[in-house]
């Protein structure tokens, strides 16, 4: 039997979906069937990247409706994968709404990889680019260097502010300035390189793909709203490097 | 030798993006896998395609097949394999030379730079576009044909 503590669970799950980087129409789809294996009438789901509205018909002839507001996103396909079991799941068994609530709690403990890995793997991801594209050894060691400074800078910018075209313009800036000063010290010694590498780490990939994979679906809106905002987050990391350009007077080879 | 460097680091890449993005397990190898596909099919491509967009839309296309496969082998959404496997792809370079270009108001390289970004952005989208639906097709026929045998 629905009920509103029950459909909020539901909404829980499609919220934490959306977040962790699942496709709108995954998300529409998840709520809709697991609502249909708890004998709704009618279900009616629109998602789009910041907002899950949910109206339920009930057999008895009331509606349920709710929404969420969705403000930030993590990408986390770990935790994906474990809602995405969790609702076959659901929808196989139809559980209780306590087993629903113990098992998103167990969800929201999902490790991630630690801190020491996480500046490594900055480090790594910023380097082999940097090789990827040519650079020498110097521009890897740079290149992998600011990589883990980047990530520095990426926490402390988000504990500011956390609008995404902010943290990419600082943290583009960062990148760019020190990259600079790096090659003009003499330690690095192709700009160009070493900028690459470290863009590779702030550009919208995911945004990019899931767009695309929405427009197919057919949830053009959502698809939209995400490609846009791709292109104003490659708009505001172009806006971090024309700021280094303003501050070292132009020409950044 | 650029061409081993760039298939090493590519899958490097995509086995970097695969920690961030938070995979766990036997995954993190099927994606660190798919970036370094993408780009042996994109260097292969090259050597009878004329033409970088098209080498860069063979390429998505297979990754995307890649990753629906993986998604099938694997019981879990294609777009964990996708996101971390296309990253090679993405035209870094072609973005930064657009931008650079754009500041130091070289105009003329900058329209070239920009369509040509732009250009490999629009081939690695409809390469993701095609092999999606076309697996979209191919996996309801079977899901159905499965459906068909099993009554």
């Amino acid at each position: 039997m629905l009920t509103k503590e029950l459909l909020s669970y539901i909404l829980d799950i499609g919220e934490q979906m959306l977040v962790s980087g699942a496709e709108v129409n995954r998300v529409e789809d998840s709520i809709s069937r697991i609502c249909k294996a708890y004998d709704a009438k009618r279900v009616d789901v629109f998602t789009i990247t910041s907002s899950i509205v949910v109206s339920i018909q009930l057999k008895s002839g009331n509606t349920l409706t709710q929404t969420r507001r969705i403000l930030k996103y993590s990408t986390d396909f770990d935790k994906l994968d474990r809602l995405n079991n969790l609702s076959y799941y659901i929808c196989a068994h139809t559980p209780e709404a306590e087993y629903i609530r113990n098992e998103m709690e167990k969800v929201g403990t999902t490790r991630i990889y630690g801190p020491v890995v996480q500046y490594l793997v900055y480090g790594m991801i910023a380097g082999s680019f940097t090789i990827f594209y040519g650079g020498d050894l110097n521009d890897v060691a740079v290149s992998a260097a600011i990589g883990m400074i980047l990530k520095l800078a990426i926490t402390f910018i988000q504990r500011v502010d956390k609008n995404v075209f902010f943290v990419n313009i600082l943290c583009s800036f960062v990148v760019g300035m020190l990259g600079f000063l790096l090659v003009r010290i003499g330690i690095g010694h192709s700009f160009d390189k070493i900028a690459i590498g470290n863009i590779m780490l702030l550009i919208p990939g995911l945004a990019l793909t899931n767009s695309i994979r929405d427009i197919i679906s057919g949830d053009t809106i959502a698809g939209l709203l995400r490609l846009s905002e791709a292109i104003l987050v490659a708009l505001s990391i172009s806006f971090g490097f024309g700021l280094v350009s303003v501050f070292v007077g132009g020409m950044l080879k | 030798m650029i061409h081993t460097y760039q298939i090493i680091t590519a899958f490097m890449g995509s086995l970097g993006f695969s920690i961030l993005f938070n995979i766990k397990g036997r995954k993190i190898g099927y994606a660190a896998f798919g970036g370094m596909l993408a780009w042996v099919i994109y260097l292969l491509g090259g050597l009878w395609l004329s033409g970088e967009m098209m080498q860069y839309f063979i390429s998505s296309i297979i990754v995307t097949f890649y990753s629906e496969i993986c998604a099938r082998i694997e019981k879990t959404p294609a777009t964990t394999f996708l996101t971390a496997a296309i990253i090679p792809l993405v035209p870094g370079r072609a973005l930064y030379y657009t931008m650079s270009y754009a500041i130091n108001g070289r105009f003329g390289d900058f329209a070239e730079y920009g369509s040509h970004t732009v250009s490999i952005a629009v081939a690695i989208a409809a390469g993701i576009m095609v092999a999606s639906s076309l697996s979209r097709v191919f996996f309801a026929v079977r899901s159905y044909e499965f459906r068909h045998h099993s009554m």
